[in-house]
């Protein structure tokens, strides 16, 4: 077999792959044509409902729209910053919970951390619902004790929703995001951890000398996932939580664009629009973000 | 073990076949796609109601429901170019499915209707209004009356204030001029009834916040309903007043202001409940059902609590009059309610025909009594004198067990998932002379002659709610007339849902969390100035200019 056959033959085996990114990833994009029509179900797109950018411009159109939709960007910013800047956490959980010295209390607590993980949003919803609601096992438990004599409306305050939002995504996921650390601690050399013990190394030195320089480079990779999930920060927890006293400070751009779409009729042209934006600034954040990485590490990744 | 096995297996076989001989040549089983935005229920239609159509016709109903669903199906569904064998879709979407042939032309088969064709009026003037003058059927409007389109045939109107009478004796029941005085009862009564039977508590509001902005209507469902108390109906986003002019929503002066406000002041004194805004609609039926609300104010809701038991100890929920208030409410609805009824395009040969047998018997006094009164035997019993009698009326309620011989499993979960009928309740039932609706019945009427009815007919000098209105002048009854208004544009849908979404938002805050009139008069004020942002103005124009045509029926036939 001449080389040029042969890398016509491996070609053939990546091309099954290259057909699914096509089919996957850009064909969807064929949808954006509604962005730029006047499509109304039950009637297809044609010639004659072709609007060029109004829906582009509809969505900046007056400082009320321009707030709103700058409302929607903070929210999202702001949820997957507090994720971002939090995503030590399942790190140093991981790292205290190898310190525990009962094996099975540490099973126990793995066990019980990992599993909200596999629970949905909605079950998620409907224990904080039981737990918080103004009958719900907090009230009820508070006014039994006399400490109010109203029920706390918590599921019903914008107060501090960024943060709740983050304690329950926490709840559900920490567990979860811990196990690839426990991996990587029980990857580290034991002989390290032998030799420092024999210098009279304390356990927190261990820990801080030894466990967590070894996991940075997994924390790292797992970052650098999260960036690229940055502005699909998932909108199933925030449809769940949702309500007319937080919507403001809840909505995410997922979920305003869901909500546009099926509130009422539907206005599709319109939702596909604002879609487009999230690809745009999400095309935006990975030039930023290779930038700082050439910067700091003197090579970008794309 | 093995040969019973297969003397099992051949037995059934032979079996089959004989079943397959004996049905001769029974039509093969049709299965019909609904597509459906009434239903609450997806999927092939099972239970009692199934049986009853498939010993009839074999036929099995597939009904895709886009309120359970979503309505992106409407989407997709049109793009294939077939919405379903059976049509039945909100009015307004009707003429656009025509436009787009997604509807049959019915004109050949319609006229050979002949329950359907009893409502020939009401469904000429519709399909003129559709195509003009050239006599071609599309569609058949649904829950069409017999009466006329100025006939209020109901004793209860469809929204007006409902306590419960033993508790408005308990806490005096004093005279309501207006809703000060409600509040006043309503806070007498919380006191009285802070928990129900098993200690939950109850409160006099307890509200629900996902029908808000249904029906094209904007703002709280809720609230928006008890506009009605003050003579206000709203359209779209444009309040209607009783003198047949239009105002926006917000100004001050009217209803949703006021009501809005009285729901505020209730909860500044503890009389709403804490879940409000937050609760979905299922919860709150349960909490109807236990006793833990003390007002209702669709005349439905009764329906949850009224057990013909709970009348005669005086416990059951009826309409106590507020003085200053006139109540809205439309009478019979002559040319229908607000969906229509069609045939997809697509359809055929003898499943055309198939088809329009079934919506015919689905239009007949047999069908339509299914529909409306369920199994004899199980929900009524039938009298010497050929009338019937109410059996069981917790059926529905408590979803009872159906027998083995009409086709088992729950009572509810059987029921008829389409979910909207062709004939209304109130038209008379030719079978027995009386209307098909149980509470015309006279049976029904024996039944609930309770000493509390005696008690409110005497405090209140009236036969029932809708009688005391008459008399005391306080009904506003809007004449029936065809009216299908525009779809909306893309344009007004996005100005809707943005106008809907701040409206919601605001409104529930206004009732929920301002603690101070001043707080509340600052963010109403902030709320018109949101809402004209989001286009309010310009969402009202449009909704005057779609509504216009309507209100000038109502006025001419009004003036008749």
């Amino acid at each position: 077999m001449s080389k040029k056959t042969r890398s016509y033959v491996e070609f053939l085996y990546i091309l099954p792959f290259l057909i699914l990114v096509a089919l996957m990833s850009y064909y969807p994009l064929y949808g954006w044509i509604y962005a730029f029509h006047d499509y109304m179900p039950p009637k297809p797109i044609s010639s004659e409902t072709f609007v060029g950018l109004k829906w582009f411009q509809f969505i900046v159109s007056n400082p009320v729209r321009r707030a709103d939709v700058w409302r929607v960007l903070v929210n999202t910013f702001a949820m997957s910053g507090i994720s971002l800047a939090f995503s030590w956490f399942p790190m140093v959980f991981a790292v205290f919970l190898n310190e525990i010295r009962c094996k099975p209390y540490q099973k126990f607590v793995q066990t019980v951390t990992t599993l909200p993980n596999f629970i949905s949003w909605v079950l998620v919803y409907s224990v904080a619902f039981n737990v918080l609601s103004s009958t719900g096992a907090v009230n009820t438990v508070l006014t039994g004790l006399g400490l109010i004599d109203k029920p706390i409306a918590f599921l019903n305050s914008k107060d501090h929703i960024w943060f709740k939002m983050w304690l329950w995504l926490t709840w559900k996921n920490a567990g979860w995001a811990a196990i690839m650390y426990l991996a990587a601690i029980s990857a580290i050399d034991d002989q390290m951890i032998e030799a420092a013990k024999v210098d009279g190394a304390t356990r927190m030195q261990i820990i801080w000398r030894i466990t967590f320089p070894c996991l940075l480079p997994t924390y790292f990779v797992i970052v650098m996932l999260n960036l690229a999930n940055f502005l699909s920060n998932g909108m199933e927890q925030y449809y769940v939580f949702q309500n007319n006293f937080n919507r403001k400070t809840i909505e995410v751009l997922d979920l305003y664009v869901y909500n546009y779409a099926t509130q009422g009729r539907g206005n599709y042209p319109l939702s596909t629009a604002i879609s487009m934006l999230k690809s745009i600034v999400s095309v935006v954040l990975l030039f930023v973000t290779n930038t700082v990485s050439r910067l700091v590490r003197g090579e970008g990744f794309v | 073990m093995k040969r019973f096995l297969s003397a099992l297996l051949t037995l059934i076989m032979v079996l089959s076949l004989v079943s397959v001989g004996a049905m001769g040549e029974e039509k093969p089983l049709l299965t019909i796609d609904v597509y459906d935005d009434a239903a609450n229920y997806n999927g092939i239609q099972t239970g009692w109601f199934a049986k009853v159509i498939k010993d009839r016709f074999n036929i099995e109903l597939n009904i895709i429901a886009s309120q359970v669903v979503g309505n992106t199906v409407y989407a997709t569904r049109s793009e294939e170019g077939n919405l379903g064998d059976i049509i039945l879709v909100d009015k307004a979407k009707f003429p656009e499915i025509v436009e787009a042939g997604l509807a049959k032309d019915i004109s050949d088969k319609l006229p050979e209707c002949e329950n359907i064709m009893k409502f020939k009026d009401q469904i000429d003037v519709f399909n003129k209004g559709l195509t003009g003058e050239d006599g071609k059927y599309y569609g058949i409007p649904t829950e069409m009356t017999d009466t006329a389109p100025d006939t209020l045939t109901d004793d209860v109107i469809y929204s007006s204030p409902m306590l419960r009478w033993d508790l408005y004796k308990a806490a005096g029941a004093p005279e309501l001029k207006n809703l000060d005085d409600l509040l006043d009862v309503l806070k007498k009564i919380h006191e009285i009834h802070p928990v129900n039977e098993d200690g939950d508590p109850a409160y006099p509001f307890t509200l629900w916040a996902d029908w808000d902005g249904n029906d094209n209507m904007i703002g709280i469902a809720n609230v928006v309903q008890l506009t009605t108390w003050y003579g206000e109906k709203l359209k779209g986003s444009a309040m209607l007043k009783p003198d047949y002019t239009f105002s926006p929503l917000y100004e001050r002066e009217n209803a949703y202001y006021k009501i809005t406000k009285f729901l505020n002041k209730a909860n500044q004194m503890g009389l709403v409940d804490p879940d409000s805004g937050t609760q979905p609609w299922d919860t709150v039926a349960n909490k109807l059902s236990t006793g833990r609300a003390d007002v209702m104010w669709y005349s439905w809701q009764t329906g949850f609590w009224n057990s013909v038991d709970r009348l005669n100890a005086g416990t059951g929920f009826i309409f106590i009059p507020v003085g200053d208030q006139n109540y809205y409410a439309d009478a019979d609805r002559y040319y229908g309610s607000d969906r229509m009824f069609g045939i997809g395009a697509g359809v055929e040969g003898e499943k055309y025909e198939r088809i329009m047998a079934f919506l015919d018997w689905y239009a007949s006094p047999e069908g339509v009594t299914f529909q409306h009164d369920g199994i004899e035997g199980l929900n009524y019993t039938v009298g010497e004198d050929g009338k019937f009698i109410p059996y069981k009326d917790n059926a529905l309620m408590d979803n009872l067990p159906v027998p083995e011989e009409y086709g088992a499993g729950g009572y509810s979960d059987g029921n008829n998932q389409i979910n909207q009928w062709i004939v209304s309740s109130i038209c008379v039932n030719p079978l027995t002379g009386e209307r098909f609706a149980q509470k015309y019945w006279q049976s029904y009427k024996d039944m609930t002659m309770t000493e509390m009815k005696k008690e409110w007919q005497e405090k209140f000098g009236a036969e029932d709610s809708v009688d005391w209105m008459k008399k005391n002048g306080k009904l506003l009854a809007s004449p029936s007339v065809d009216f299908t208004p525009a779809a909306d544009s893309n344009d007004f849908i996005a100005l809707r849902s943005d106008v809907n979404k701040a409206l919601c938002e605001y409104t529930w805050n206004l009732i929920m969390t301002c603690a101070t009139d001043e707080e509340f008069e600052a963010l109403w004020d902030e709320m018109i100035v949101q809402l004209d942002g989001f286009g309010y103005k310009e969402l009202y124009q449009h909704d005057i200019e779609v509504w216009q045509p309507e209100v000038d029926a109502k006025k001419a036939a009004a003036e008749l």
